[in-house]
């Protein structure tokens, strides 16, 4: 018989590992391209609001998914065209996308805090008071079964095919990947709008099901999170997943803990995420030795020059 | 068939950042008109409504110029820590924590001479923000960890930080429900120079003479350039890069500290939430968009600041603040936009 606290942990763990996990995907895509793109917080923001405010007025769920992550996905190709087409600098773009999406979601989204959604992202099988751990696995929201099929998918994808190793002979030396014949810029624009894409199902996530409700940053600095995954996960799929459960965990247990007989300032307890974040950022740094196999061109516009 | 090909242009206009920022300015406007057109409102009315309300008096013109103090200051924080291509994407954190450290000084301190007060809590001020950012810092140049996720992570921690001590210890039972640590004497009051206008503005002209002073004439200044640049070269001139980016990061720090503690002398006078209403963020806007110069940054800051005051009386319209942040951010797309234009050439190439 398992404690069944334990068992709200887990299912705690494993909700907020899913929302970091799919953004961090994404972002994952597209830094392997050779783009950073630091607007993440913004692009979940986009697609959040995009999502809950298609859900509210049409009542159709899967639709508002897709429209929440077709609009990050546009919104993410402003980073695409700033800096893959016309090569800025891609830490400038980056940030200013992330102020651009909060202010713009916070705009359109004006007349919709507070509002009730009607239907909510469901669960695959409903299953009230999961008494072990195979029912909790089962009760997981759709996005969690969907974002383990894209783990494995993207895995496989940028190892072993065409077009995903594409990705890594970009991000890795753009100009010999230009000389190979690969179209550097088409590559990087994909990638781009694809982790737009990925912030985006985090962000309907975020509003059809995790909270759900729309109201001003609400975000919260999970893209930050996200993009701080991305390195301890050494850009790998599979140990990004790991980086999440691992965030998601501690997420979902610092509150707990008073329930475990531990007195704690609830203060401490709203800002220990990001706390946290940095602490393993530090610990990982030091234990790699700066070495963080970052793909190599990360940061460099790419430019053919003259012939 | 012609195809095109880019060429880097040898020669950069010197005014290139300038010209990018009046076109980007102008597409911004075209953005946010496009936005108003959408919500029923006349773009060339509400415009010239904030232009009024923001320049159009002595009285609005001074808010402005108040408003624009904190983004100057904590644009000029971020330019000198870009000086070894460093980002501080935690000025917003080193604001409340500018703020928190006058309140800290002004519980545990109590001066008769009004002025040297002042001038010791903006000390304190400056020290708070070095503070926020000794972290960041320490890693960065240690282990090398990447300082733009941790100093945005402080801004999370700071601003948590603060809604704890106006919750908890500094609380003031008179300001009722409203989270807030009590006001700060009337006797450490920046004063106005004349009708509203802050000497905090006065401060805010002459830090920008002294980053101005730092990044471009003053020989750290070169030391931090040549310390940002090649490890090799750092190495060969025997300037001890770690050490500078340390230094630029915590005086950097100071300065968006600094920002924070004029706004509580000046403006708000007690700690709240409300200290900065993202100020550290449009203060990178300011900073990217102006290629980190500080003479730049002071006249960016002051249109932003006047912008801002505009989006915020607009209000009562009906039209959303959100419209500033909107224009300003879509003035550095716009700019980088056409900053491209600047540094490369399209070249039509015949097919062969």
């Amino acid at each position: 018989m398992i404690d069944i606290q334990l068992l709200g942990l887990l299912n705690a763990t494993l909700q907020a590992a899913t929302l970091l996990f799919i953004a961090a995907l994404g972002e994952l895509i597209t830094e392997k391209s050779g783009i950073l793109n630091l607007g993440v917080e913004g692009m979940i923001s986009i697609g959040a609001v995009a999502g809950f405010i298609t859900a509210v007025n049409t009542n159709n769920i899967f639709f508002a998914v897709i429209v929440g992550v077709l609009s990050s996905a546009i919104f993410a190709s402003i980073h695409a065209i700033v800096t893959v087409v016309l090569k800025q600098d891609q830490t400038v773009s980056g940030l200013i996308l992330t102020i651009l999406g909060l202010a713009l979601s916070s705009l359109i989204g004006k007349n919709y805090v507070g509002k009730k959604l009607d239907t909510k992202l469901e669960s695959l099988f409903s299953i009230n008071d999961p008494s072990n751990i195979f029912e909790v696995l089962l009760s997981q929201n759709i996005i969690f079964y969907i974002s383990i099929l894209f783990m494995i998918l993207i895995s496989y994808t940028l190892k072993n095919t065409m077009f995903g190793r594409r990705f890594e002979a970009v991000g890795e030396d753009s100009k010999a990947a230009d000389s190979m014949g690969l179209n550097v810029i088409k590559t990087q624009f994909i990638a781009t709008c694809l982790g737009g894409a990925f912030a985006g199902l985090s962000g309907v996530y975020l509003t059809l099901s995790y909270v759900p409700y729309w109201t001003d940053n609400m975000t919260a600095g999970r893209g930050w999170i996200a993009l701080a995954l991305v390195i301890f996960g050494g850009w790998k799929p599979y140990r990004t997943a790991l980086g999440a459960l691992l965030f998601g965990f501690l997420e979902a247990l610092v509150p707990r803990l008073q329930t475990y007989g531990f007195e704690l300032n609830p203060y401490i307890v709203k800002i220990s995420p990001y706390i946290i974040t940095i602490l393993i950022l530090v610990l990982l740094t030091i234990y790699k030795d700066g070495k963080t196999g970052a793909p190599k061109n990360i940061g460099i516009p790419f430019f053919r020059e003259n012939r | 068939m012609n195809k095109y090909t880019l060429s880097k242009r040898q020669a950069v206009n010197e005014l290139s950042t300038f010209y990018s920022f009046i076109a980007g300015f102008l597409i911004a406007l075209i953005i946010g008109s496009i936005i108003l057109l959408a919500q029923d409102k006349n773009p060339i009315d509400t415009f010239s409504l904030m232009f009024r309300l923001s320049i159009g008096s002595v009285n609005s013109l001074s808010s402005s110029l108040n408003k624009a103090t904190p983004l100057i200051l904590a644009g000029l924080g971020i330019a000198i820590i870009n000086t070894v291509k460093l980002w501080n994407i935690g000025a917003e954190g080193q604001i409340f924590m500018g703020a928190i450290g006058v309140n800290f000084l002004y519980i545990n301190l109590s001066l008769s001479n009004s002025t040297i007060f002042i001038i010791l809590l903006l000390l304190s001020a400056f020290l708070g923000g070095a503070f926020c950012i000794l972290i960041p810092a320490l890693v960065k140049v240690l282990f090398g960890v990447n300082e733009i996720i941790t100093t945005l992570l402080t801004n999370y921690i700071v601003i948590g930080l603060t809604i704890y001590l106006v919750n908890g210890p500094w609380k003031d039972p008179d300001s009722l429900n409203f989270p807030a640590a009590a006001y700060v004497g009337k006797e450490v009051y920046l004063p106005n120079i004349f009708g509203k206008l802050s000497y905090g503005f006065l401060i805010c002209i002459l830090f920008t003479a002294l980053a101005h002073y730092l990044k471009n004439k003053s020989v750290f200044g070169y030391e931090m350039r040549i310390a940002g640049g090649s490890e090799m070269t750092a190495v060969y001139a025997g300037i001890n890069a770690k050490q500078k980016a340390f230094l630029a990061m915590l005086i950097g720090g100071g300065f968006a500290g600094l920002a924070g503690g004029v706004e509580l002398l000046s403006q708000t006078h007690r700690v709240s939430t409300g200290i900065s209403q993202g100020f550290g963020y449009t203060a990178i806007i300011i900073a990217a968009i102006t290629g980190m110069r500080p003479i730049g940054i002071f006249l960016v800051g002051t249109l932003f600041g006047a912008l801002s005051i505009g989006g915020s009386v607009i209000q009562t319209i009906g039209v959303s603040t959100y419209i500033a942040d909107i224009i300003q951010a879509s003035t550095l797309f716009g700019a980088l936009i056409i900053q491209f234009f600047f540094n490369y050439k399209l070249l039509k190439v015949d097919d062969d």
